[in-house]
């Protein structure tokens, strides 16, 4: 039988006392859960709880998509149908460029929310605000949670305000 | 103070953030009564244009556009309050962005939604405006792509969705502090549902957490050049015709300068109203106004200095048609207007903002509102200054607004505070996670400097 | 290669304004009365712009019809989004009406300010319904307008033409402007053939062009200098 445990803390360096207990007691990363209002400062987690992202990379592939899309829409659309106007050329260069510089912009804006999203499991409009702690977040608190056996050690939630169980 | 006795005031304060989306407030659903009203007036008044035909403007020949363009480029260059000020403060780490971002960036979608429908209502056939967009259709044609209006189009596309997204990214965590709250005090309520939705479930995990900052330093480096490729386009529409004074290769950066300009303005008006009517002078300190009182002079300055760039160069150039535009300008027809805008926008800058005194809310609000006035006269003369004017002289014209024209300017400013009313009460107006953020940096160099002080004997 | 051109000889324009008023029949323009008149919304296809040399009673005057310049590189073309206006092969300046959604850009970019916006749509009081020509469409309101060399007298003298298995002879086709002007002051034509009525007006030393330092390469002719 595993329970859940859920404890809240004020400060994010009693945060860290938690977490290295519970690596002490050998509960691995994917466990233990943490939880903020705001970002915490790296110090404040073991090694072993290091964040990616794929930012900058998926930025760069949504603005090269973007500018290329663009481009060819506009290179491709003009030719098509092509009608000269004012004597410049069907595909001229120097106004496809402004169009490619937006669609530069918009591909990387696009895919860096994209990104973000699915990095951050999101949406998920269920998922959260109804645990028993979960009001603490709104009062600047750190939530620690930990999947366990039924009667393990919570002695890691000593110094926490608030401990619950589910 | 100890960091448990700080704590208390810091949730005391956000208490003052958090009262007008969960209580009623009277003043504020007043405002939003009134300006929805007027809002009213700019839909009406539209409405009237598109049955009776676009004749019902004063827009005539040669004056071909009016006060409906004249709004546009005000309205834009509003827009580049505050995405564009927010993104350079969060890309140069500046820490006293944290209280006024998230305000700004809604005054930049507000006043973009805005802008962006005055080259609707400006069509002669509104109702086909669809024309200008590239989608496939039964026509098998596709828009122009070499026209400064599809540039338009695009730019302001880009600018709106990237200013709503930036504008959201950073407001997610904090709908989830709102929605941990309601479902605690109020669940089962209409509130507690609509921050739950708005929150699309964030739980603030350490990599939730890396994720979204990495995105939001991203967006920030992608929006500047948006910004400024919107205010240059805009100033396209002009600088690609042959008109003259149109006609310029500094109106790109003349028109970004002035669209910054105009745009701290309305934060400064925006700023000092928010301290006032929902005393969150905590947050929106005397230093806030101080230093962004120091960006606006520099703006001042630098808007007098293209401007007088701008002017030097055609009366040296003495070109006949020019000239004739530059004089009546300066000197003839225009010339009140003229010289009321050198006396908003560089006399009164300059004898209030320099002063540490000047640089406080009441003086950068007056000085906003005086501004705001000048860069709207400055968009009016270069509109209809220059289209009265034409190279044979034998088709001069001149331009009056209609009262459709009036009534859908005033409107659109009614439509600004009304979106904004209801921007207040439905989102902190200062952004809660990134204040806290501010505290936990500030507790963290605090322990350093204690742990530092320990060690030395 | 056809090219259309337009020959107007200053010198011999009396300022009648009869072309003004064979282009309104021709082409169903829209008179707006005297209050839009009033308010610069007057649509004149052709307008004959009069500049006054000396002093009174030493006084001369000097006519110069204006219309469309039909340039060669025109300024309100690649400012249309929708492409509205465009250059076709036999260099006119074209305008479809069907595709113009109204953003007047065309009209702030001429130089010459010969585009016409229609302000209200137009109302033609009965009988004067039955005057208007069948082949040209009436406008309505939000559409630009302007000047188009008579396209349905080109298209009408060139299907001719082809049913008749030859080229379009020189002077077969006159516009409604040429055709009423009683000084003979409008000549109309191909540009392009070295043997036309325009082609030898344009060699001549008196031919100028309007507004030429812009470079829009405009395909009407002004003859002026002689006396």
């Amino acid at each position: 039988m595993s329970k859940r445990t859920h404890a809240a803390f004020v400060s994010p360096y009693d945060v860290r006392e938690a977490l290295e207990r519970l690596e002490q007691d050998g509960f691995s990363t994917g466990d233990v859960e943490i939880r903020s209002s705001a970002p915490l400062d790296h110090d404040v987690f073991p090694e072993r709880h290091a964040v990616h992202s794929r930012m900058p990379w998926m930025a760069l592939t949504g603005a090269a998509l973007g500018g290329l899309g663009l481009f060819s829409l506009v290179a491709w659309s003009s030719s098509v149908y092509p009608l000269p106007t004012g004597g410049m050329p069907i595909v001229a260069i120097p106004t496809t460029g402004v169009i490619t510089f937006e669609g530069i912009a918009i591909g990387a804006i696009l895919c860096t929310v994209a990104t973000v999203l699915y990095e951050c499991g999101l949406p998920g409009l269920w998922s959260a605000g109804t645990g028993p702690l979960d009001h603490h977040l709104a009062d600047d608190h750190v939530l620690v949670s930990v999947t366990c056996d039924e009667g393990a050690s919570t002695e890691w939630a000593a110094k926490a305000l608030e401990t619950a169980r589910e | 103070m100890t960091v448990s006795a700080r704590a208390a005031t810091a949730r005391s304060h956000e208490e003052n953030l958090i009262k007008p989306l969960t209580a009623f407030r009277p003043k504020l659903f007043v405002g939003s009564l009134i300006s929805g009203g007027v809002m009213a007036l700019l839909f009406y008044s539209w409405g009237y244009q598109i049955f009776n035909d676009i004749g019902v403007a004063g827009i005539n020949r040669p004056v071909f556009w009016g006060f409906y363009i004249t709004n546009f480029v005000f309205w834009i260059g509003i827009s580049h309050a505050g995405t564009l000020i927010s993104a350079i403060l969060r890309v140069t780490q500046a820490e006293w962005r944290r209280p006024i971002t998230r305000c700004a960036e809604a005054i930049t979608t507000f006043a973009l939604m805005i802008g962006g429908l005055f080259p609707l209502i400006h069509l002669g056939r509104p109702w086909i405006f669809w024309y200008m967009v590239p989608i496939p259709t039964y026509r098998g044609i596709w828009p122009n792509f070499r026209s400064p209006l599809m540039w338009d189009i695009m730019a302001i596309t880009t600018y709106l969705t990237g200013s709503l997204l930036y504008l959201y990214l950073p407001l997610i965590p904090d709908m989830a502090i709102l929605r941990d709250r309601a479902l605690k005090e109020t669940p089962k309520t209409l509130r507690a549902f609509f921050f739950r939705i708005m929150a699309i479930g964030w739980r603030g995990t350490p990599q939730q957490w890396h994720s979204l900052e990495a995105g939001i330093k991203a967006m920030a480096v992608i929006i500047i050049p948006v910004a400024v490729s919107v205010h240059t386009i805009v100033s396209w529409d002009f600088a690609m015709a042959i008109q003259p004074m149109w006609h310029s290769t500094i109106f790109g950066p003349y028109f970004v300068v002035g669209a910054i300009y105009s745009g701290v303005a309305v934060l400064m008006v925006a700023m000092y109203l928010l301290r006032k009517g929902l005393g969150i002078g905590e947050y929106l300190s005397d230093k806030v106004f101080n230093n962004l009182g120091l960006l606006f002079l520099a703006f001042a300055l630098l808007w007098g200095y293209f401007t007088f760039a701008e002017h030097l160069t055609v009366w040296y150039g003495n070109e006949h048609i020019e000239r004739l535009v530059f004089n009546e300008r300066i000197f003839g027809k225009y010339s009140g207007f003229f010289w009321t805008m050198m006396v908003t926008n560089v006399l009164i800058p300059l004898a209030i903002l320099p002063f540490p005194k000047g640089r406080k809310p009441l003086g950068t609000a007056i000085v906003g509102l005086a501004v705001l006035v000048g860069m709207w006269i400055e968009r009016y003369l270069i509109v209809v200054g220059t289209l009265s004017y034409t190279r044979l002289d034998y088709t001069v014209g001149t331009y009056a607004p209609s009262w459709t024209e009036m009534g859908i300017f005033v409107g659109s400013i009614g439509m600004f505070l009304f979106l904004y009313f209801v921007f207040v009460q439905t989102t902190p107006i200062v952004s809660i996670w990134e204040v806290r953020e501010g505290h936990h940096l500030e507790v963290k160099a605090q322990r350093q400097a204690l742990a530092a002080s320990r060690e030395e004997p | 290669m056809t090219r259309w051109g337009m020959v107007i000889d200053t010198d011999r324009c009396t300022g009648c304004a009869a072309c003004m008023v064979a282009c309104h029949a021709e082409n169903n323009i829209q008179t707006v009365g005297e209050v839009e008149a009033g308010k610069g919304r007057a649509m004149h296809w052709i307008r004959i712009e009069r500049y006054y040399e000396g002093e009174f009673p030493d006084i001369k005057v000097r006519f110069q019809p204006v219309m469309c310049q039909q340039c060669g590189h025109a300024p309100c073309e690649p400012v249309c989004p929708v492409y509205a206006t465009y250059h076709t092969p036999e260099g006119l300046n074209a305008m479809v009406y069907a595709r113009c959604i109204g953003t007047r850009y065309c009209a702030n970019n001429c130089p010459y300010t010969v585009r016409f916006f229609n302000w209200f749509s137009p109302d033609f009081p009965q009988p004067l319904e039955r005057q208007l020509n069948p082949d040209v469409s009436v406008r309505s309101a939000g559409i630009m307008e302007k000047c188009t060399f008579c396209v349905q007298r080109i298209q009408g003298a060139q299907d001719v033409a082809k049913d008749e298995d030859r080229e379009v002879r020189d002077g077969e086709i006159r516009t409604a402007c040429s055709q009423s002007c009683p000084a003979e002051a409008i000549v109309f034509g191909d540009l392009d053939d070295p043997e036309s009525r325009v082609s030898e007006f344009a060699e001549q030393a008196r031919a100028t062009r309007l507004l030429e330092e812009l470079s829009t390469e405009p395909s009407v002719i002004y003859m002026r200098g002689g006396r």
